[in-house]
This record gives structure tokens, sequence and C-alpha cells, in this order.
């Protein structure tokens, strides 16, 4: 690993400052997991690394019925996953975060560090666009909140403008009947990094649901809202016949990425076989004993 | 490059030193204070070989930078034996034949105390989460997971 300068600014003011000092040579430090693996393999070569851990106004995880759910950026997955108020009002969250890579990556990785990675290869986005997430965006000139679903740019790539900082990321209040549900394929149980994952949100209105939201994540180079599909399970009592449509919609309309750990082709049936278990299991019905 | 003064408490004892700004927390350990114990395996974070305690949370020791350290409380393989009198999962291990060339085994010891200072009675499934974050390549894993039971049953006279 190339020489460096670790700054440990004691105020976010001051982060921010270093980041406009430095420019490009300047990499922010959260949990360390992914950018010390990537200074190490020489993808990333910082000359400054400003590390956040001094920054309380980063920390933390509050529910208000009014404002909802705030997880400042630099909650470990482990604390999210053992936070009660997460575990009440947003399960699928406090799972998803008690699933993620391993122990040890949960007790040292940020939530806000994956998200500004873009790594697609993870669990966090997809869930969060179909919570209807928006991050707390840091900049000189004041802050900014964006839309989970517009953060994700591309592969690796995302909203975050050079000398920004994610501060937080908030979910809208729990409304009654909404639930959510995740679930991913790994290539091995070993492998801690999703080829496929899949979330779902709905609200059940007398036994239909409503406002779903599919989301497919680590398939794609970006977390992809699956608008057809969602449609398609509005309003309509769920069956395995249903579930399979919707999954053959959204496997059609997937964009997805092809790379060593799985070709466009076998994620696409990684996807759609995803897609039909997690509605049918939304559903309570079991999908095992049917033909796809 | 900058380098840092740093002071922690490590297997008990409180530690000063000076370290780079790109020094590893695994290669501080190793290189610089002679802590073998703790192994460099994949030095990418999958292989957990290089697992420590964080203020009590387990923790990949390749992931972190040495400065990182400051205002820690630290332990490694080294601080789970007192004295002579191994920790109770090292006899474990020992007795179920929970290793075969041990160059996993530290990571595996450090997952597993961390597993039983918060879940003093696991089922097997959660002992196998716990060490999800840790591989082996020789021994397989049956023995290690009947080392962590007998431990934790050893742990409560059972």
């Amino acid at each position: 690993m190339r020489n460096l300068d670790y700054l440990e600014p004691e105020s976010l003011d001051e982060a921010l400052r270093m980041l406009a000092d430095y420019g490009d040579e300047a990499a922010v430090f959260a949990g360390g997991t992914a950018l010390l693996l990537a200074m190490r393999q020489r993808m990333l070569a910082p000359g400054i690394v400003v590390a956040l851990g001094g920054l309380s106004a980063l920390r933390g995880i509050g529910y208000t019925p009014e404002a909802g759910l705030r997880i400042g950026a630099l909650s470990r997955h482990s604390e999210i996953a053992r936070a009660d108020i997460v575990r009440e009002h947003y399960p699928v969250l406090a799972k998803v975060a008690a699933g993620l890579a391993n122990p040890q990556v949960r007790n040292q990785g940020t939530i806000g560090g994956n998200l500004c990675y873009g790594d697609p290869a993870t669990d966090p986005p997809s869930v969060l666009v179909a919570l209807d997430a928006e991050l707390e965006i840091a900049g000189r000139s004041g802050t900014r909140r964006v839309a989970m679903a517009d953060f994700l740019v591309d592969y690796f790539t995302t909203a975050l403008e050079p000398g920004e900082i994610l501060t937080a990321i908030h979910l809208p209040p729990v409304t009654p009947g909404r639930v959510g549900h995740y679930k991913r394929h790994l290539r091995t149980p070993a492998e801690h990094r999703p080829v496929a994952n899949v979330a779902l949100t709905l609200t059940e209105r007398g036994g239909l649901w409503d406002d779903v939201r599919l989301v497919i994540g680590a398939a794609t180079p970006v977390a992809q809202s699956m608008a057809r599909a969602a449609a398609a399970l509005t309003g309509q009592a769920i069956t395995l016949d249903l579930a399979a449509e919707a999954a053959r919609i959204a496997a059609e309309d997937l964009t997805p990425v092809s790379d060593a750990r799985g070709s466009a082709a076998f994620r696409r049936q990684v996807v759609r076989a995803t897609v039909r278990r997690i509605v049918a299991e939304a559903a309570g019905l079991d999908w095992s004993e049917a033909a796809a | 490059m900058s380098h840092h003064w740093i002071s922690l408490t490590l297997n008990g004892e409180t530690i000063e030193a000076e370290v780079p700004a790109n020094r590893l927390l695994s290669d501080f350990l190793r290189d610089q204070l002679a802590l073998t114990g703790t192994k460099r395996g994949c030095e990418t974070g999958v292989c957990g070989a290089c697992s420590i305690l964080i203020d009590g949370e387990v923790s990949k020791s390749c992931l972190s930078l040495a400065v990182q350290a400051h205002g820690k409380t630290i332990t490694t393989v080294e601080g789970l034996a007192q004295g002579q009198a191994l920790h109770v999962l090292q006899a474990a291990f020992m007795e179920h034949g929970g290793l075969q060339c041990g160059y996993c085994t530290p990571g595996f010891l450090i997952a597993a105390a961390d597993l039983l200072s918060r879940n003093t009675s696991p089922d097997d499934a959660e002992i196998r989460k716990a060490l999800s974050g840790n591989i082996c390549r020789c021994t397989g894993y049956q023995g290690i997971v009947d080392a962590v039971r007998a431990a934790a049953e050893n742990l409560n006279g059972t």
C-alpha cells in the first residue's frame, strides 16, 4: 500500500474542508472494509485518507412516528441488525443487515461506506430502494436529500459529487399493513456476495397487494425497480401462476451484468426463480412442489 | 507519510507505539509486536485467519489500519489462555480435532470466543453462522463445530 497521510477531522465542517482542499488525492474512510481492499489491490491509491470515525453527527439510529427512521451513515451493519427500533419497524432491513457478508465485516463495515462504494454485489441497495429510502448528503454549500434510486447511478458510481459526504439514510414512517421481504442467491454458502437479490415491499389491503415495490439487486449494475412486474402483482389475488408471471416479466425487463461470477443468462434465470419464490412466500404459498 | 502515536490495551496490557499511516493492524501485531498468533491468510477480508477482538467484537485485522487501534481494547489469540491454562475453547479444539494444520485456528478461536461472549448456549446453526467469516481448508468444519459446542457445554457445566 502506498505511503499516505491519515487525517482525522473532528467535525463534519472540518472533514468537508479537507475534501475540498485535497480533491481527488483524498479518499473518505468509514469502516474500511472496502477501501482498504481497493487500496491493497492498487485499484485506488489515495495519498490522503480522511477518516470519519470521530464524527458523532454521522452516528446513531433514531425513529419518530413523524419523521421515520434516521440511520447515521457510520452505523455498522451489526448495529443496524440489533437496533430495537429497526427490528420493530423495519424488520426486513434488520434481517438484511444481520445476514450481510460475515460477522467480522458486519462489525467493521458501515452502511454509508457500503452505499458510497457503489459495488452492486451487496445486499443493502435493493432493499433500501424498496423501502423508499432517502439519503442525506452534506457538501460545503449545505445539505441535500436524494432518493436512494437516484443515488445509484451506475456500476461503482453514485450521485455523490466530489467533496460531498453521505451523512445519513432516512426511511419514511411505517404505515399500517406495509411489509417487506428479501431474498438472495449466493453462488456458494461460503461466498458472501450475492449473485442476485430481490427486495419486495407492499401494503396489504383486504388480502390484495397495493403500492408494490419489486427491486432487483446484485444482478444489475445498480438496483433495478421492476415496475411492470410490480404492477402485475397489484390488486390481484396472488397465486403461484401469478408469481411465475411476475417472475417472467422481471426476468424479461432485467438489465443484467455479465462477469466471472455469473453470466447475464444465468443471472436472468436466478432472478426469475428468486422473484417467483419471494412472491409466493410473501403470499404464504408453497412454491417447492409446483412447476416453475 | 504521516506517523501516529497510538495507545491501546492489548491482551490486558497497555501498549504505546508509533505506526506509519499505511500499516495494517495485522502487520502491526505480527511485525511490530511479534504477536504471530494472528495469521495473515488472504489479506483480502475473506479467510478470517487474522481475526481479533476489537472492543470485544470479532474483526478482521487485515481490514483495519494500525492507527485506528488507538484507544481500543484488543484481544488476540495470545490473550485467550491464562498463563499455562488453555482457554476452554483451545482445550475443546484439541479434544475434538478442531484443527489439522492449525493456520486458521487462531481466527476460529477468536470468532468462537466472540460468539460465546454473547450466546452461552448456541445451537449448531448459530455456531455455523458465527464462524461463517472464517475458512478452514483442511479439517473441514465438523470438528470445529463440535469443539465450540463442547466448549459452550463445558462453560455451562452441562
